[in-house]
């Protein structure tokens, strides 16, 4: 027992004796300087902000970036009783609100930022009363800057302020700090956001730096990560002029080999530079009263009904289900349809047509009775099959599926068998409660131009880091039923839609299109124009979707702006055209050169 | 009262008075007079523990160690915490659990143990004890509060060796546990290793050290091959609940801070209420984990060698009690307890001193807290009932 006594005590003794080494060197041996860092001086944490990523379009154009902004911040503990008047006065920030905003931090020592992206005059103002401001601060922080303003707001989305509640879930995160809100922006969020670095500073009672403590942990910040999109900004600019004249409109371009977007418009749009600054809040009110909604991305949370351009895959599903060949005749188009008590109209009197010229020249009749006879369990099925009704996986947030009108819906819809079995017809020609995202269509346009190949569409081509790529997007391609005969029949229709059909207006010179025209009933307001199409015909490898709100013909108004996008994608180095082209102003343009192989247009996205 | 002890007396009370001052200074009146009212509490559950008769407390060893357990469970579906399930909020007072459980995981280990004429390395003699300590500690442990789940630990150690254990086993005891978490990286695991080797080899027979060798790489291994097989978002997790310490935004600031409250206060100290530091509020607890701190600010190095005597009077009397019982249960009480205090008062100021990594460990006596002003009373008035009242 005695000698158990003894050495409990002895480690007793070690144990104190090594808490008594380090306070002696702490107070005798390092005495004189935690001495002087605590009594004249004291040390302060200072947050070294981490950039924002960049992102850049696929051909390194900087779309998105950060430039250097003032920021004022206050240590709360040191701000005197009249200096926080006199700042609020200053900053024109009211005194009340700068009093609420500091009083959960009161007791920081730590600066805390009270305006962001402050005036260089404010700066000024600060600056000049500097000694009535004792722990106030100027810094310069990097803001998020987008040098193309509105040319890229639904692709990338915005970037804004955090709440209350995300700075309490994320302990990254600090009040006044800003996150990805809505596109490229919020989904790639965890990638663009650095790492705020830190270090220590001693500083004077007057809260003046005087230098950085070196050895304290000083942890550097660590930008974001670089995206490079696969958006092709010439495209992207096109897109938008011809986009331009319209109040309510929508382009999606996109590699049909890859999935690669390579534009993906819509309009109206919004400065998303707007954000980073304190909003002026009539520019805020025009933007949120427009009844346009600039915010929407119509692209790809708009489900619109697709009208004919839906009538491409009536035909595919028909013929997969032997419901329909190429030599099938119906009752010859009158320019009217009678089911049951109810008359069903075409756009004219085409009489007895094959399924080439059906496709080409747009017939109603005839796709009212090939939806007939295939069935609506049918065509739902294979709508579904080829990806309608469901989301296309863009990397990209808030993307909406459209609707697929199926036997389960109308029910849910209208009541048991309360629905008439005209649906079918109405879904037949895309019009009614079938619905699909200008996005959508693209993706099932490229299918077929795919040979069944379906791609998955994708935004970001590759990421990298510090210069360095570490990761590069992989194309996802999955094979839909299709059969490779009824494929090459409803190609051979798209191209006659162009050549002689609905979307002569789509025709250029030097490449061959092939695509279909749609013309949403939007009653009772005019028709959406859509037009979808892909090129080369025999080759392709983009696919253009294009709708016009309340514009009328897809032939007249959208096929023209799918031809000027793909002259410009297979012409990379031609000047684009001065004024964008109207309905009526189609006419290929004679000094533009010889048609450029295929195989020198964009490159697809390096491995 | 055979032998009352009177120092036991003496320093306790100079101890809560050196914290109510230190209190007063940090926290201000309120957290002051609030402690002021827990005292008397505290002294008298301490008076009451000096009177009651030891057959009663032994027999109660069984009901207050299930409570001790039923509480601790129940603080993990209703309890609160920075992060975690550690209180239970009743009305004006915050009750923590685990200051209870240490010391029924005390009481019953002494009684268990106290029958043992001596513990071999072996499962007959060693699986209760094992049981009874590893059932609270891990119930901490999911709170999750590591650091107070490893004074279970400690205890265990240090009443093993009381009743016998040889040092050497008790280590062996512990090894497989301690290479699991020196096997996180390598440069903690080879120093441990090849100490473990050294000591074996020179302690024990060959085959023997070679065994414990085996066993214990075996669990060095296990370590990175689990850490390996992990997401990284898990990782991550059980990163920040091992060594919560690492967290660049903070922790280290308010370790940073302390250091120099302390330093600053020199050989004498700055003088009471006249410390700087702590009006600038950089910590968050400056009145219950980081009372040392101002002490040190305050008193320099003076007070805090004082302050470190203090703790080692009474550590010094508590394993004098244990020694000069007749009773053997009693006894090894009082080595628990001194334990519990010793490593309390190790961890606590060695993270205020940068030695270790922050942890939530109050300092007994001197924080202000009502359940451990009145448990730390408690464990004294115990011991010199150990002392002062033979069964």
């Amino acid at each position: 027992m005695a000698a158990r006594l003894t050495r409990l005590t002895q480690v007793l003794l070690v144990l104190l004796g090594i808490l008594a080494i380090r306070l002696i060197h702490l107070q005798v041996v390092q005495g004189p300087r935690n001495s002087r860092l605590s009594d004249r001086n004291r040390i302060r944490k200072l947050v070294l902000p981490a950039p924002r990523g960049r992102i850049l379009d696929r051909n390194g154009v900087l779309i998105a970036d950060t430039r250097p902004s003032f920021t004022i911040s206050v240590v709360p503990t040191e701000l005197t009783d009249s200096a926080l008047p006199l700042l609020a006065r200053l900053l024109g920030i009211p005194e009340q609100a700068m009093r609420e905003q500091l009083k959960p931090v009161a007791m920081f020592t730590s600066p805390v930022n009270v305006k962001r992206d402050v005036t260089i005059e404010e700066v000024a103002r600060v600056e000049e009363s500097r000694f009535r401001l004792p722990g106030v601060h100027v810094r310069v922080d990097p803001v998020r800057h987008y040098p193309t303003a509105n040319r890229y707001c639904h692709v990338l989305g915005h970037i804004g302020e955090v709440n209350e509640d995300e700075v309490r879930r994320d302990t990254a995160l600090r009040r006044l700090d800003f996150v990805g809100r809505a596109g490229i922006e919020a989904w790639y969020e965890s990638l663009l956001r650095g790492r705020d670095g830190s270090e220590y500073a001693e500083v004077d009672a007057r809260g003046q730096e005087i230098g950085a403590l070196p050895e304290k942990h000083a942890e550097p910040e660590s930008p974001g990560r670089d995206l490079v999109l696969t958006i092709d900004d010439r495209l992207q600019q096109l897109a938008g002029r011809l986009l331009a004249p319209y109040p309510r409109a929508a382009v999606v371009g996109m590699e049909t080999r890859t999935g690669a977007i390579v534009c993906l418009v819509s309009q109206p749009d919004f400065d998303p530079n707007i954000f980073m600054a304190p909003i002026d809040p009539a520019t805020w009110d025009s933007l949120v009263s427009n009844p346009s909604k600039p915010f929407f991305n119509r692209a790809v949370t708009s489900g619109y009904p697709p009208g004919s351009t839906m009538k491409p895959v009536v035909a595919l599903a028909a013929l997969r289900q032997g419901a329909l060949t190429r030599e099938t005749r119906f009752q010859p188009c009158t320019g009217s349809f009678k089911y049951g008590s109810r008359f069903f109209k075409c756009s004219g009197a085409h009489g007895s047509l094959g399924l080439i010229s059906a496709i080409a020249q747009s017939c109603n009749i005839y796709f009212y009775q090939a939806g007939l006879r295939l069935g609506l369990d049918s065509l739902t099925a294979y709508s579904r099959e080829i990806g309608l009704g469901r989301i296309t996986g863009i990397d990209m947030p808030g993307e909406k599926p459209g609707n697929i009108p199926s036997r389960q819906w109308l029910d849910t819809r209208y009541g048991k068998d309360k629905w008439g079995a005209g649906s079918v017809l109405n879904f037949a020609i895309g019009q009614g409660e079938v619905s699909a995202t200008p996005l959508q269509m693209a993706v099932v346009y490229a299918a077929i131009a795919n040979d069944g190949r379906s791609v998955r569409p994708y935004l970001v081509a590759r990421i990298d880091s510090a210069g360095r790529t570490i990761h590069t997007t992989v194309p996802e391609v999955s094979q839909l039923p299709m059969r490779q005969p009824d494929i090459e029949l409803v190609k051979l229709g798209l191209e006659h839609v162009v050549e002689w059909g609905t979307g002569t207006k789509a025709r250029i010179r030097e490449i061959s299109i092939a695509g279909k025209t749609g013309t949403a009933q939007n009653p009772p307001r005019p028709d959406h124009a859509w037009f979808v199409g892909y090129a080369p015909s025999d080759a392709p490898e983009v696919v253009f979707a294009v709708l016009v709100e309340n514009a009328g013909h897809g032939g007249a108004v959208s096929a023209p702006i799918a031809g000027q996008l793909i002259r410009a994608y297979f012409s990379p180095d031609e000047p684009e055209p001065e004024k964008p082209a109207k309905a009526d102003s189609l006419a290929p343009e004679p000094d533009s050169g010889p048609a450029v192989p295929a195989d020198i247009g964009l490159s697809p996205v390096p491995p | 009262m055979k032998r009352f002890d009177h120092w036991l007396v003496t320093t306790t009370l100079l101890l809560a008075c050196l914290g109510l001052l230190a209190i007063y200074s940090s926290g201000g009146a309120y957290y002051f007079l609030r402690q002021l009212t827990f005292l008397p509490v505290a002294i008298g559950a301490a008076v009451a523990v000096l009177f009651l008769p030891r057959r009663i407390l032994y027999g109660l060893a069984e009901p207050l160690y299930g409570l001790a357990a039923l509480l601790l469970i129940a603080v993990l579906f209703a309890g609160t915490g920075p992060g975690s399930h550690r209180w239970f909020v009743l009305g004006p007072v915050s009750i923590q659990p685990s200051e209870f459980a240490k010391l029924a995981t005390v009481l019953m280990l002494a009684k268990h143990l106290s029958v043992k004429r001596s513990i071999r390395f072996e499962f007959r003699d060693l699986a209760t004890p094992l049981l009874i300590t590893i059932v609270p500690a891990l119930l901490v442990l999911v709170e999750p509060d590591l650091s107070t789940a490893f004074i279970f630990a400690a205890l265990l150690a240090a009443m093993l060796y009381w009743q016998g254990m040889r040092p050497l086993h008790i280590l062996l005891l512990f090894m497989p546990a301690l290479s699991f978490a020196a096997g996180f990286s390598l440069y903690t695991w080879i120093p441990f290793f090849v100490v473990l080797a050294i000591l074996l080899l020179i302690r024990s027979g060959v085959t023997k050290a070679l065994i414990g060798l085996a066993v214990s790489a075996g669990f060095g291994l296990l370590s990175p091959v689990v850490l390996a097989s992990l997401k990284g978002y898990q990782r991550a997790r059980i990163m920040s609940f091992f060594a919560p310490w690492f967290d660049p935004h903070g922790i280290s600031w308010n370790a940073i801070q302390s250091q120099i409250a302390i330093g600053s206060g020199r050989l004498i100290g700055k003088g009471f209420l006249l410390g700087t530091q702590k009006r600038l509020g950089f910590l968050p607890n400056r009145h219950t984990d980081f009372v040392f701190s101002s002490i040190g600010e305050e008193f320099g190095l003076v007070g805090c060698l004082l302050l470190l005597g203090l703790f080692f009077w009474l550590l010094r009397h508590v394993l004098l009690a244990a020694r000069l019982s007749d009773d053997s249960t009693g006894s090894l009480l009082c080595v628990g307890f001194a334990a519990i205090i010793g490593y309390q008062v190790f961890v606590n100021i060695g993270m205020l001193l940068g030695l270790l990594p922050i942890t939530g460990i109050a300092l007994p006596f001197l924080s202000y807290g009502g359940s451990s002003l009145l448990l730390n009373f408690v464990m004294v008035g115990l011991v010199i009932n150990v002392v002062s009242r033979p069964e």
